[in-house]
């Protein structure tokens, strides 16, 4: 009980600082909502970690909820870290183009 | 046809010890060589303009893919009728680029690849030999279909018609691999002749090769 509201602390003080994120426009709307929607998720996870053990069990599993929202939590790390290098590829495909315009654009002979 | 038309794209990064010598060599051919400085941080860009080439510069650096097609987008806005790939350390001949543009001269090729492992010798360190190429060849066959006999060429010269197909999208070393797939991709006619490698310091390490791999992967998902 202590442990998850402690955990519920934690992801209120998140769920602020990424609002407040978003007011300094450091963060789109489209990237506030989904902050919105996974933190939220999440304290759902945490306020029900004993209906997700008894689920886990049903389901033949032997690993308690905490573990399995771990797993759950590096699958989703991966992925990010996926899109991110997909991301960071695009930028510098967009530098390497604006490197080359200006290099030609400023030849002299 | 006249000397002019041909292009010699060097790719230049941080290359002041070699770019001088380099050019010294390549002058009395005639050719019309352009040096693309890639951001570098010594006088690369200032020693090959006072060699009188003409010298583009990438402000940041961008790896030689970029920097080869930067080169190919001038020569062809400089009416280029061939596009030679060269480098800069020093480790091709200038007396060989004629060997290299020949078949394109003669009409019997789109593209010719130089490579060190037909007749002539060049002393290969025993690690490419025998490690690094052979798994770059198979990761060509596998990757491509593409069976050459020197599956990291940079020395290498393409009809100035045939370079939109050989558009460079791979920013870094990935790009050998990427213009052998496109001159097959494309079913330009291919020539390979033999050239003369001068190892001035090891090339492509164990953990570049896994880097070009990466860089091929990542390019295959991005692309369209």
């Amino acid at each position: 009980m202590f442990q998850q509201i402690i955990a519920l602390l934690v992801i209120a003080f998140l769920l602020e600082r990424t609002y407040r994120q978003h007011q300094k426009k450091l963060i789109g709307k489209n990237e506030l909502w989904f902050w919105i929607v996974f933190w939220i998720s999440a304290s759902f996870a945490v306020i029900f970690i004993k209906q997700i053990d008894a689920l886990l069990r049903s389901l033949g599993f032997s690993a308690t909820g905490i573990n399995f929202l771990l797993y759950i939590s590096i699958v989703a790390i991966f992925y990010f870290i996926f899109r991110l290098r997909l991301r960071v590829e695009k930028l510098e495909k967009s530098l390497t183009r604006l490197t080359r315009e200006d290099a030609l654009k400023n030849f002299k002979k | 046809m006249d000397n002019s038309k041909i292009f010699i794209i060097i790719p230049a990064y941080n290359e002041e010890k070699n770019i001088g010598a380099v050019l010294d060599k390549l002058k009395p051919y005639g050719y019309s060589v352009a040096v693309v400085d890639d951001g570098s941080s010594d006088r690369t860009a200032a020693i090959a303009a006072l060699h009188g080439v003409d010298v583009l510069r990438h402000r940041v650096n961008r790896g030689q893919g970029a920097a080869l097609e930067t080169g190919n987008q001038y020569a062809l806005a400089s009416n280029a009728e061939i596009i030679v790939h060269f480098d800069a350390d020093g480790q091709f001949l200038a007396e060989e680029i004629f060997s290299v543009v020949e078949p394109l001269l003669d009409g019997q090729a789109d593209i010719v690849f130089g490579s060190r492992f037909l007749g002539i010798r060049s002393k290969i360190p025993a690690v490419k030999k025998y490690l690094i190429f052979p798994l770059a060849r198979l990761i060509n066959r596998l990757f491509f279909d593409v069976g050459l006999t020197d599956p990291q060429s940079g020395f290498r010269a393409f009809l100035a018609s045939a370079a939109q197909d050989l558009a460079i999208e791979n920013d870094g070393m990935a790009h050998c691999s990427e213009i052998l797939a496109k001159a097959y991709g494309h079913s330009l006619r291919i020539k390979e002749v033999p050239i003369t490698v001068l190892y001035t310091r090891f090339g492509q390490s164990f953990g570049g090769g896994f880097r070009i791999l990466a860089d091929l992967l990542i390019s295959k998902l991005i692309s369209k």
